[in-house]
């Protein structure tokens, strides 16, 4: 597999700094989520770490920061074996993490908040002393930050440079930095770049976890690629092309590249169950144009798409997640209101309506976050069963009295059509298995016979049985005529599913294809931001 | 429903969650017994015999129909109150306003003194004034939660203080009664609820408060409306996404809840031998505690009508028996002691709730840490210019 993991082994052996060998971690829910990983880390040097979600990065960085202990392998240093009970003895070690959210009290300024990071317990608290190291540091490594403002205060990138300067106080010889830039600006990151190349100059070593591959070009020596837990390649960044880092996290046979429809095909017994056909374009249901959106944090996450879904076709949405795909589908189900553009469902708005509107023009959603937006949990299933249909005809009687007997009927039918092991309609929510819980919510939206579904990971953890299953019931609710949206981070049941694709990265639409147009190394670096012309 | 494979009295839906996994009914006695040793061993260290003392304090609350009378007429307006909080707590709200509700309901309930309608009739009318100055009492807060994002906790408590002074003025200088000075108008003799048990406390107002009950209940698992606010209350995202305009429910919960504490008002103004008016002085003593009360009374009925009733009993019979104790032969105990132990019986029976209901209390305390700090900054940055 590893053919390309020479350039740490060419090392002379005492050249290292650190050396995980053979790590593997198993979940306690019995996921792998990393296969004998081994890599070495050298004193100034940069590695990115690239893979798709859940292909192991952050698993392997938590393991070498302390925060979790592998089930095999071992950690090594030149002198001898390390084992890290927690976080902070890896950074007595030396090793430093600074996670995707961060560790700072609010309403604590910058010195107190790295202050605290230093104490043991019951320590008197030095700030003088620390505000002395702090300026020092900041003046030797140019990064600066308003040291007397309650951090809450500061932006985003600043908030981010108090924790590197929290790890850098501790005399780190390793710094990792997970999705470091999904939060900056431009202007943001190329400071965060030039801050790491004077580090890499000072003699520490950084892991830079990220999926964009111009990123991780322009800045790293070496790149070690991951996916599904496995290493799969450790190259040098000077010999690496997107093309072949693409490849590598994507997947890759050994006989070229073989294009997405070949390869769906191949993977088609994991994705589905019944034959592919080829969906017929109906009449056109849901247009979007130039939809933009802001995100929680008021980044525009949305940032000019447009594209249209027709009846009996799935619009297949790719992308790493994060990428504005969640906001995309806020927007177009009522829970989050776009800053501009149009949005028509069978030619009537959609935008700024709430979600009982829309779904009276004929949307059905099977949201990503199921445990927070698709079920009440301490409901039944019966009650959960007719979210959002609770006001129909069928169920409501007169003076709004709940007809409990349409309801478990109702249910009954739903347990029956779709599956759904439950001991009965009176059963809470929370008692069902994910695959169960899943199943009640795509029947509950299928069942309300809807123009369109929006589907965001509508198989997110689920074993395989039932994604199958639930992948077959798009295909069926498509073949019947019906307009599916799907979103997915997935990019194997993306693929085999849709049949038209856009691929989505920072807010927009990086192509809008079929999917048998690109092969799998061009949608591999389409997901990271590097577009096709420039590559070919 | 019959093959229904969770036990569950269809009467008590919603209360199937416990803490330890026991039946609500179980879990509370337990939580009873458990209060009731700490109780006596209070007694005991304090030289008390816990025995006697528990003796007379059931004896007092259902040693006989006198005693039972003196209790559930001591709890009726308790389930009103507690209803109050209940239903904001369904919907996801903190109402801690049902004191000022219950005065100013209680206030809207005497002004029947200043007209004459049929017997029955007027009774109904009092009822009606009572309940719609409860819900209008209650819905301020409620609308300045959903427009202006004000924490209905603060604006709750500090309506009860408008409220209370507001009643206050109201008993004392205008709906007084120009021959005592000390209490409001009487209300009139067709406008009372009947006596049930002769020489008692105890009057019809149990209906309205046990029909109320009933009534929460049906709206609440029976309807689409109570349906929108338990989804809100327990997953407003959720609700959000299916199609549940939250604001909408909070509005409606306070409204009912408002409404339940004003008529808890009026059966003390219209249901209390044997002045049937509010006395001023010594400010307005016979409705101090009863939103509070509710509150505790909501806990230990674990916020669901049917266990706040029986609640509702349990404390009637605390409160009607505990004054027994401190008379009461050989041993008597102390008010303060009977308070304390008291305190330690309602705690115990109320913690199951109120560990189901901490993130929701957690949620709260964040909200109001929030709004605090914003107001110490602005007041710094003011500082500054």
């Amino acid at each position: 597999m590893n053919e390309n993991a020479g350039p740490g082994a060419r090392q002379n052996a005492d050249g290292y700094f650190l050396r995980a060998e053979g790590i593997t971690k198993i979940y306690s829910d019995g996921t792998v989520a990393l296969k004998e990983a081994t890599l070495e880390i050298h004193p100034r040097e940069i590695i990115g770490l690239l893979g798709e979600n859940g292909a192991g990065k952050t698993t392997l960085t938590k393991i070498l920061s302390g925060l979790l202990p592998p089930s095999h392998g071992r950690v090594v240093s030149p002198r001898g074996p390390v084992r890290f009970a927690n976080p902070r003895e890896a950074l007595d070690f030396g090793i430093g993490m600074v996670h995707q959210h961060f560790a700072l009290v609010g309403t604590f300024t910058a010195t107190e908040n790295v202050a605290l990071s230093h104490e043991k317990p019951f320590s008197r608290i030095r700030l003088a002393k620390t505000r002395e190291r702090l300026e020092a540091l900041m003046e030797e490594s140019g990064l600066r930050v308003p040291l007397d403002v309650p951090v809450e205060k500061l932006a985003v990138g600043e908030q981010q440079r108090v924790e590197i300067l929290k790890v850098l106080s501790r005399d780190v010889q390793l710094l990792i930095l997970d999705e470091p830039t999904s939060v900056l600006t431009p202007l943001e990151v190329d400071e965060l770049f030039a801050l790491l190349r004077k580090l890499k100059e000072k003699g520490t070593s950084v892991i830079l976890i990220t999926h964009k591959l111009k990123e991780v070009q322009s800045i790293t020596d070496r790149i070690i690629v991951l996916r599904h837990g496995e290493m799969v390649g450790d190259v040098r960044t000077a010999e690496a092309t997107a093309e072949r880092l693409a490849q590598l996290m994507v997947g890759k046979t050994l006989d070229g590249a073989p294009t997405a429809v070949e390869l769906s095909a191949e993977q088609l017994p994991r994705v589905l169950s019944a034959t592919r056909k080829k969906g017929s374009s109906g009449e056109g249901i849901l247009h979007v144009i130039d939809l933009v959106a802001r995100g929680n944090t008021g980044e525009l996450a949305v940032n000019g798409v447009t594209f249209d879904v027709h009846g009996g076709e799935i619009f297949g949405i790719a992308g790493v997640e994060g990428n504005g795909q969640s906001e995309l589908v806020e927007c177009l189900t009522g829970l989050r209101v776009p800053v501009a553009g149009t949005a028509t469902i069978r030619g009537k708005n959609i935008l700024g309506k709430d979600p009982r509107q829309i779904y009276r023009l004929g949307v059905a959603h099977v949201p990503e976050d199921r445990w927070r937006l698709g079920l009440v949990l301490p409901f039944t299933l019966a009650e959960n069963a007719i979210l959002g249909v609770h006001r129909w005809k069928e169920f409501q009687g007169p003076f709004g009295i709940l007809r409990r007997g349409k309801v478990n009927q109702h249910v009954r039918e739903l347990m029956n059509r779709f599956d759904i092991q439950a001991t009965g309609p009176n059963a809470p929510a929370k008692s069902l298995s994910g695959g169960n819980q899943q199943k009640l919510i795509v029947g509950r939206e299928l069942a309300k016979d809807p123009a369109i579904v929006v589907a965001s990971q509508p198989t997110r953890g689920l074993d395989i049985g039932a994604a199958r299953y639930i992948r077959d019931l798009l295909i069926e609710m498509r073949d019947n005529g019906r307009a599916i949206l799907l979103v997915s981070a997935d990019l194997d049941e993306v693929l085999a599913l849709a049949d038209r694709l856009a691929i989505m990265y920072e807010g927009q639409f990086m192509t809008l294809c079929r999917p048998d147009s690109l092969n799998r190394e061009q949608i591999g670096m389409l997901m990271g931001g590097v577009a096709c012309k420039e590559v070919a | 429903m019959t093959e229904n494979p969770v036990r569950e009295s269809r009467l008590l839906r919603g209360v199937h969650r416990t803490v330890t996994g026991l039946h609500p009914a179980l879990e509370s006695l337990v939580a009873a017994i458990v209060g009731l040793l700490i109780g006596a061993l209070l007694m005991y260290i304090w030289g008390f015999d816990p025995w006697k003392a528990y003796w007379a304090l059931l004896r007092g609350a259902y040693g006989g129909s006198y005693e039972w009378a003196s209790s559930l007429a001591r709890g009726t307006p308790l389930i009103l109150t507690a209803l109050t909080f209940a239903i904001c707590v369904r919907a996801g709200m903190f109402n801690i306003g049902a004191e000022g509700q219950t005065m100013i309901g209680a206030m809207a309930a005497v002004c029947v003194a200043l007209f004459a309608a049929p017997t029955g009739l007027h009774l109904v009318i009092g009822l009606v004034f009572a309940a719609v100055a409860g819900a209008l009492w209650s819905v301020v807060p409620a609308v300045l939660r959903v427009t202006r994002g004000v924490s209905e906790v603060i604006s709750t408590i500090m309506f009860n203080w408008i409220g209370r002074w507001l009643a206050l003025y109201l008993a004392i200088y205008v709906i007084v009664d120009p021959m005592r000075a000390e209490k409001t108008l009487t209300v009139p003799v067709t406008a009372r609820f009947p006596i049930l048990v002769r020489g008692t406390d105890l009057s019809a107002s149990i209906f309205v408060a046990v029909g109320v009950a009933l009534l929460v209940y049906f709206l609440l698992w029976h309807t689409t409306m109570g349906y929108e606010v338990r989804a809100a209350g327990l997953n407003p995202t959720a609700a959000r996404y299916g199609g549940i305009r939250n604001k909408r429910t909070m509005i409606i919960s306070f409204l009912l809840g408002g409404a339940a504490a004003g008529l808890a008002g009026a059966t003390m103004a219209m249901g209390l031998p044997p002045s049937y008016a509010i006395f001023g002085g010594g400010g307005l003593p016979e409705l101090t505690n009863l939103g509070f009360d509710g509150m505790a009374v909501a806990m230990v009925g674990r916020n669901h009508p049917i266990g706040i009733l029986m609640a509702a009993v349990f404390f009637g019979g605390l409160n009607a028996g505990g004054r027994v104790m401190q008379f009461y032969g050989s041993n008597p105990v102390p008010l303060e002691m009977i308070r304390v132990v008291m305190g330690a019986i309602v705690l115990a029976l109320a913690i199951p709730e109120l560990i189901r209901l901490f993130p929701a209390i957690k949620r709260q305390g964040e909200r109001l840490f929030a709004v605090l700090r914003r107001r110490r900054e602005t007041r710094s940055k003011e500082g500054e210019a």
